[in-house]
């Protein structure tokens, strides 16, 4: 995009040089020194043949030859003083290179952005300025359109750049998409079935292939997790699926339990949540028994999202919260509570001895 | 574990994976049921199907040619006797919902224990529902989805595909999700509280036994409730799909 707006920089100088030539050939019989005047018009000839030719190349855009395109187009400017008569400079007659200086402050726009195209204009304004020797009504309005092309031409460019970024991103992400949805189909038909076999059938034999069976169950959930991660941002609307989010939770030993479409929730409550019930299911690895199952359930009911976290562990008696501060299960659920106040929500926590643990989070719909 | 008065269950095997394949209907084998067939696609599963009349299909999700759902719903358009057990990766929540709202009898992950695939074998041979966990979320769910109007993008199933002119059943099968109610006109079908109760119940991981206590019902009542739910999102979706044809002039 950058490369076609250097192109219409090129296009605005030669169709500017022309309308100053057709200027200049049509008024030298009235310039002091119509001589001068043709010597302008094949300095601007020469100059646009070599900015057009460095500028075609990146390597050609150095700030030093840029900074030289304005010295050149102001200096062309003044030397209308020389070249033209007073009386028609004070009558209002054009400058020698007229807009073509201004193909100079939209080079500067292009390569360095608003603040280099608006210092080109401001560059170009003063030679002009200087030249009328005063500030009649179309010179003022000359230097307000350069200023504005300066500033906007720039601006324009700055978008352009970045509007090219995001597309660019934007192929990234599709690409890395493609590659996982590659790699997902070849795990699929084959690593994943023979982990989730062995770890189904290795259980029935008992012993040590009981414990194999184990460790293939944990490679294939985390695997499966892995490739049917779905990618974590989606631009534009900022809503996470809690259920997606939740989902590489589940195990052999968590079951988690979700509806079968989307459930979207704003960026910074859906992660509360999310990072809550992980908190919630360590506790219960941690606390509840090496035995112990958990159960994830996901519910939406429009005005709140709700998640439970539900273990058959042993559990505690209601009541005997200081046994559970010291089991160092309060801690862990006061942070719980905490993560989901930031949010709006609330946290509440159910146990009975030999009945488990019941973790149940909520947050409202903003 | 078999019961005695119970005649061991047909069994046809559909996943598109030779070895989980195979490795399945050898262990069925050694468990006392006989493997009726196996199949690598949903239309050989079709056609084995109709050769061989198992009892039960096992039937994965991911298969090659046909969903899952269009599975099911032409299987039982085969024969309405059948029972289907969808079993599945995590992570496809959409096509296990319509899988079962299509006339499935259960739900199973592909991690789950073998002996917990044999009871499930054995329970919808014996005509009863397979209701997991994971299933139960999702029928809780989409309870939800059709109280509040459904997704109004997919209203209606898709038209067009293997139209089922030349059905015998309502099968106006084209793959596409039935959708919400609202866009037919038909009345979105509701939970009781109880069932409610019961569901949330079996989603976070209790047994029948363990809610009958809690809920003081016996486990049977406990069953029904559950099964009820999810037969009404059955008849719901059929409902839908008669109506659909009858609106499209099909039938």
């Amino acid at each position: 995009m950058a490369e076609q707006m250097w192109r219409v920089v090129a296009v605005f100088r030669v169709v500017t040089l022309a309308y100053a030539a057709v200027l200049i050939i049509r008024g030298h019989h009235s310039y002091a020194h119509p001589g001068a005047g043709f010597v302008a018009l094949a300095v601007m000839c020469a100059w646009t043949a070599i900015t057009i030719a460095a500028y075609a190349r990146p390597r050609g855009r150095q700030p030093w030859l840029i900074c030289a395109d304005v010295g050149v187009a102001a200096l062309l400017v003044l030397s209308t003083r020389l070249i033209d008569t007073g009386s028609r400079i004070s009558a209002g007659a054009p400058t020698i290179p007229v807009s073509w200086a201004a193909a100079s402050v939209l080079a500067c726009a292009v390569a360095g952005g608003p603040v280099a195209g608006l210092a080109g204009a401001v560059v170009i304004s003063a030679a002009d300025i200087a030249e009328r020797g005063a500030l009649p009504q179309s010179t003022f309005s000359n230097t307000v359109l350069v200023l504005i092309a300066g500033g906007v031409g720039g601006y324009v460019v700055r978008l352009e750049l970045r509007a090219e970024a995001a597309v660019d991103r934007a192929a990234r992400r599709e690409a890395a998409i493609a590659e996982r949805e590659r790699i997902a189909r070849g795990i699929h038909d084959s690593v994943l079935q023979v982990l989730a076999l062995v770890s189904t059938r290795g259980r029935e034999l008992g012993g040590e292939a009981a414990e194999l069976a184990r460790l293939a169950g944990e490679q294939e959930s985390a695997l499966r997790s892995l490739v049917s991660g779905a990618p974590a941002d989606r631009p534009g609307d900022g809503l996470l699926d809690v259920g997606g989010l939740l989902g590489p939770l589940g195990n052999l030993r968590v079951t988690v339990s979700c509806p079968a479409g989307a459930v979207l929730l704003a960026d910074r409550p859906a992660r509360a949540l999310a990072a809550a019930a992980g908190e919630a299911l360590d506790n219960v690895l941690r606390h509840a028994g090496a035995d112990a199952r958990a159960w994830v359930l996901v519910e939406d009911d429009g005005a709140a999202v709700t998640v439970s976290i539900r273990d058959d562990g042993l559990g505690f008696a209601q009541g005997r919260l200081a046994e559970a501060a010291a089991a160092g299960r309060l801690g862990v659920t006061q942070s719980i509570a905490g993560r989901l106040r930031d949010v709006g929500g609330n946290a509440c926590l159910t146990s009975s001895p030999g009945k488990g643990t019941e973790v149940e989070l909520r947050v409202p719909r903003g | 574990m078999s019961r005695g008065a119970d005649p061991p269950p047909r069994v046809l095997v559909v996943d598109d994976h030779p070895i989980w394949r195979n490795g399945v209907a050898t262990g069925l084998e050694e468990a006392g049921c006989t493997v009726a067939g196996t199949a690598g696609d949903g239309a050989q599963a079709l056609r084995v199907a109709a050769a061989t009349r198992p009892r039960v299909v096992l039937l994965d999700l991911n298969l090659p040619d046909l969903s899952g759902a269009e599975v099911t719903r032409r299987l039982l358009a085969a024969d309405p006797s059948v029972r289907v057990v969808i079993l599945s990766a995590s992570g496809e929540r959409q096509d296990v919902l319509d899988a079962m709202t299509a006339g499935a009898a259960g739900y199973l992950v592909k991690s789950a224990q073998f002996s917990e695939l044999l009871s499930a074998v054995r329970s919808a041979a014996a005509g009863g529902v397979v209701f997991t966990p994971g299933l139960a979320g999702l029928v809780l769910g989409e309870y939800r989805r059709l109280a509040a109007g459904g997704d109004p993008a997919a209203s209606g199933p898709a038209p067009g595909g293997r139209a089922a002119a030349g059905g015998n059943a309502p099968s106006a099968g084209s793959g596409g999700r039935p959708g919400a109610g609202a866009g037919l006109g038909l009345p979105a079908p509701q939970l009781t509280e109880r069932e409610t109760e019961v569901l949330r119940l079996v989603a976070k991981g209790l047994t029948y036994p363990e809610i009958a206590g809690l809920l003081v019902l016996s486990p049977r009542t406990v069953q029904n409730h559950v099964q009820n739910t999810l037969i009404k999102l059955q008849l719901h979706n059929k409902a839908q799909l008669v109506r659909y044809a009858l609106e499209q002039g099909i039938g």
